[in-house]
């Protein structure tokens, strides 16, 4: 009752000069790019601009496929993107099969993790991406446990005012607080028949900054008409 | 009024000369040919006296410099300077209105015409500039067209042009010899700084800028080539500071020379519609930061190659020719890329052991993980080069095991299992 009082005290006495300070007004309204994958679009309005983006899951849960996919999307929009490739594991073949424009991609080939934060911090500083994507996947656990938090919040103020999207591809959640869309992907059923038909995967929302949905899962089906 | 200096059968090494000894007199001087320099000469005249006091003097100049067997003509038009300086022997002076009249018993080849323009005014009985200047102007433009037309003009000594002054290609150096030798990166930042800053607001003041620098620490050279040509000095120092950390030279240093190869500056309009991309010379800096970070090798766009071979790209500089600010063309409505798996490799691939029984592997054990095969699907042969020693010959199958789809191979030269890599 006393901070009911309080408050009502507080907001008379700054009167005209600050009308409801209480109130937050400042609500940041973020845009959106589309991921390509149209039943994800729906689940989270796409990714944020000027904010992380995580995706994690376990080896085939889709992760890979996933990012193929936004930068296609991106590339075909002629946007620039970036790869920083934590373990050399990208498949140039397979991307342009699936319609990234690899002339637009800059590929940063890694073999450590400090490589990998040096040349995320080098190209967020020189700005003008459109989507830079660290791929942390294959590299050891613990060490990808271990990078400080603070280097994701230093990444985030570093592109907080730009357009560029840093989405961070990981074997497990590791930005947490620092992330404003964080998915998690599971692999549901691999579909056969004499051959690899495809794949369903599971996607969950595990964090968002926006409005949480109403349903925080959708199943994805990943075509398999382009790997052979 | 225009002076000419002519030698008959210059050598190419003569021109230099010629225009060592007209540059003496004036800056508008034109290398019209091997052995002719023309150069304007108006108001010499308070300096030296007439128009013959400077023909002379520029004689005296030229044999100075070891041209002794010089024709200098002075015209009130360039052309007719020229004719009379191949026609006639040592100084002549042409007063402004006397041409026609001076130049008339000159024979036609003093013009340089064409062999076919000689023997056709031959055939009409017209030898001297003077029997040519006297011929009606129509008619000679009917018969002879345009070329006749400029000929009879300087036959008649009234042909008016501008001269094109020749002018030195600039170059952009500078050069510093050292006190004492420097044996580390760090200094020679300082340098270079103050060099390429005074080369940078040299071609500022030219409106140039530069797409290649060469640096010379000795006899150890490096050239920087960019994409776009630039003008900033600050970054044009950490590129070249970037470079020789990563070829850092093997000898102290003793003299710093930097040359700029001008260019004209890049002109860029920027539109609502551009899509987002790096600005061309922090992409530089951030590709150069890059490569010092991971090797110039493992920075770039990947570029597939056109074989079947697995795995055949190569890494191509990004960003060159200017496409990344480009607006490409729209894709036709409704065309839609299928979300599509997508396969992330083992470089180099890991070797596995691998169970079969009726043909069809069951299990497989490789880098820590083992475990029975779910389903498999395949084989697929994949061979090609057999002429080289680099031959692949191959049989890939897509596996499911309890956690993971992967694509294995096996090398039948080898008779090994790999594992390629997995599906995500």
């Amino acid at each position: 009752m006393q901070s009911v009082i309080l408050r009502a005290r507080l907001e008379s006495a700054f009167g005209e000069r600050i009308p409801s300070p209480f109130t937050d007004i400042d609500r940041r309204v973020f845009e959106t790019v589309p991921t390509g994958i149209d039943s994800l679009d729906i689940l989270t309005s796409g990714l944020p601009r000027g904010a992380i983006s995580e995706i994690f899951g376990p080896s085939s849960s889709g992760r890979t496929s996933t990012m193929v996919s936004i930068l296609a999307k991106a590339t075909a929009c002629d946007e620039v993107c970036a790869l920083i490739d934590g373990h050399d594991a990208f498949d140039p073949k397979s991307a342009a099969a699936a319609g990234v424009k690899l002339n637009r991609l800059l590929w940063v080939r890694c073999h450590k993790l400090d490589q990998v934060l040096k040349c995320t911090d080098l190209l967020l500083q020189g700005g003008g991406f459109g989507r830079v994507v660290m791929d942390l996947t294959d590299l050891p656990l613990p060490q990808v446990r271990s990078i400080p938090l603070a280097s994701w919040f230093r990444f985030q103020r570093t592109i907080e005012k730009t357009p560029t999207v840093l989405l961070v591809i990981s074997p497990e959640s590791i930005v947490k607080s620092a992330a404003a869309l964080v998915l998690r992907l599971e692999m549901f059923t691999a579909e056969w028949s004499t051959v690899l038909d495809g794949l369903n995967l599971d996607v969950e929302i595990i964090r968002s900054r926006r409005a949480r949905p109403l349903n925080s899962y959708v199943r994805v089906h990943l075509h398999s008409e382009c790997i052979r | 009024m225009f002076a000419c200096i002519y030698i008959p059968n210059a050598s190419g090494d003569m021109a230099a000369a010629l225009r060592d000894c007209a540059s003496t007199f004036s800056p508008r001087v034109e290398n019209t040919d091997a052995g002719t320099v023309v150069f304007d000469i108006e108001g010499l005249e308070r300096l030296f006296g007439g128009y013959s006091e400077i023909a002379e003097k520029i004689l005296d100049r030229a044999r100075r410099r070891g041209i002794d067997d010089a024709n200098i003509a002075v015209a009130s038009n360039p052309d007719a300077a020229v004719c009379a300086a191949r026609g006639f022997r040592g100084v002549t002076v042409i007063q402004r209105g006397m041409e026609a009249a001076r130049l008339r018993d000159l024979p036609l080849r003093a013009l340089i015409p064409s062999m076919e323009f000689l023997e056709t005014l031959e055939r009409w009985g017209i030898r001297t500039l003077g029997a040519f200047a006297k011929l009606p102007a129509v008619q000679i433009s009917e018969r002879l067209g345009q070329e006749g037309v400029k000929l009879h003009r300087l036959a008649q000594g009234a042909a008016a042009r501008p001269i094109v002054p020749h002018v030195d290609a600039v170059r952009f150096v500078e050069v510093m010899e050292l006190d004492y030798d420097i044996t580390t990166i760090e200094p020679l930042t300082f340098i270079l700084s103050r060099m390429l800053e005074q080369i940078c607001s040299q071609m500022r003041a030219r409106n140039l800028a530069t797409h290649e620098v060469r640096l010379a620490l000795g006899s150890y050279v490096r050239i920087l080539n960019l994409p776009i040509p630039v003008r900033n000095s600050r970054l044009l120092t950490k590129l070249l500071i970037l470079d020789l950390e990563a070829h850092p030279p093997g000898a102290p240093i003793k003299c710093v020379e930097v040359e700029a190869f001008p260019a004209k500056p890049r002109i860029v309009q920027n539109g609502l519609f551009i899509p987002l991309s790096p600005e061309p010379e922090k992409l530089e800096l951030t590709l150069a930061r890059l490569k010092a970070v991971v090797g110039e090798e493992n920075v770039g766009c990947a570029e597939i190659l056109d074989t079947h071979r697995p795995d055949a790209l190569q890494m191509k500089k990004f960003g060159l020719n200017g496409e990344l600010g480009r607006v490409s063309a729209p894709l036709p409505p409704g065309t839609k890329y299928p979300t599509s798996l997508t396969l992330r490799l083992f470089r180099p691939p890991l070797e596995a052991t691998v169970h079969v029984r009726n043909q069809t592997p069951i299990w497989i054990a490789f880098h820590g993980t083992h475990g029975s095969i779910v389903t498999a699907g395949g084989p697929w042969h994949t061979s090609g080069d057999w002429w080289r020693p680099t031959m692949w010959d191959r049989e890939e199958w897509d596996i499911e095991t309890a956690d993971a789809l992967y694509r294995i191979y096996y090398d039948v030269h080898l008779d090994r299992w790999y594992a390629q890599g997995v599906y995500d």
